[in-house]
């Protein structure tokens, strides 16, 4: 058994699959559609066949009052590792992403925070080295 | 804040592991710090419920008091990954010598009793036996920073990534070695690039 996929639920997957290549830095890994249905992945550039993320659009009441109740908590959707969250973070925000926390060392880690603009916080997180 | 710089803990020798059976007959682990004060029970009772007490020392912001019976308080984990706060119920407040709580899922039992002019506090706490070595250094730390508060000579609240800059690691790894449990290998990256 491997776990090779995750998903996020977004309001546009246009918007998202945008905002996930042009300012995470993602690649498109997986684009196909059945009727009104779209199947759309990214992966990392860094590790083209390591686990992809789905951006699935939230037309789910349920999913909907989730997505929003743990956004409004300051709750991430999804957490992302780096070696470089000091280089990503300026990097993400040069291209405009708002940051709701800037890098900041917590325990066993440095983390930052962003708005994905499709409903969804998400967290960069740097493991700390003891 | 020279007193904070030069601040380092001493060895490993205020905390123990209490075994008991739960009701299934599983181990049940409770992890028991016991620390001498030079300040009296009442002055201690007030810095372990006292929000702006607590924030000079405690690994947690409360947002009212600790010291009635009944109080509802949230408690937010400082430098946590992930925001946490927790609802603390407060079942037992005898000030000055015996406060009980609730701090997420660990049950919280302090006990100041006066001893020699100061106090002897005890705190009783089921942290789950994975943590419990980190768990018996960082409350190591924070009794320091709680002396140092109550003598006049705060050196400010040294909890989460802050603990790993006063050697919250060696503590760490004394107690793991008392408690004959292994040293948790996390985070992954440490043991091969460290």
């Amino acid at each position: 058994m491997k776990i090779k996929l995750t998903s996020v639920y977004v309001d546009s997957q246009d918007k998202a699959l945008r905002f996930y290549t042009e300012v995470l830095g993602f690649t498109k890994k997986a684009d196909f559609s059945n009727g009104p249905y779209r199947w759309l992945t990214v992966a990392s550039p860094d590790e083209p066949d390591g686990t992809e993320l789905q951006l699935a659009l939230n037309n789910n009441p349920a999913a909907n009052a989730y997505q929003q109740a743990i956004f409004q908590q300051n709750q991430p959707a999804v957490m992302f590792f780096t070696d470089d969250i000091k280089g990503d973070y300026e990097r993400i925000k040069a291209r405009g992403a708002a940051f709701t926390m800037p890098p900041t060392d917590v325990t066993g880690s440095t983390i930052a925070m962003l708005n994905d603009t499709c409903g969804n916080l998400i967290q960069l997180t740097q493991l700390a080295r003891w | 804040m020279l007193e904070r710089e030069q601040y380092t803990p001493g060895p490993a020798n205020i905390a123990r592991i209490q075994k008991d059976r739960g009701p299934n007959g599983e181990e049940k682990w409770t992890l028991v710090l016991v620390r001498e004060l030079r300040h009296s029970p009442e002055k201690v009772w007030e810095a372990i419920t006292d929000p702006a007490h607590l924030r000079e020392w405690a690994p947690f912001v409360a947002d009212g008091s600790l010291g009635t019976v009944g109080a509802m308080v949230k408690l937010t984990t400082v430098a946590a990954p992930k925001p946490t706060v927790s609802e603390a119920r407060v079942t037992r407040a005898d000030a000055p010598n015996l406060l009980e709580y609730n701090w997420g899922d660990f049950d919280m039992r302090w006990q100041l009793e006066a001893f020699a002019g100061g106090t002897r506090l005890t705190l009783w706490t089921n942290i789950g036996h994975r943590f419990i070595a980190m768990g018996a250094a960082g409350w190591q730390i924070c009794f320091d920073v709680l002396d140092h508060l109550l003598s006049g000579t705060p050196i400010g609240r040294i909890v989460g990534p802050d603990a790993l800059k006063f050697g919250w690691q060696r503590l760490h790894a004394e107690y793991a070695k008392q408690f004959g449990i292994e040293m948790p290998k996390w985070p992954p990256q440490a043991a091969e690039k460290s």
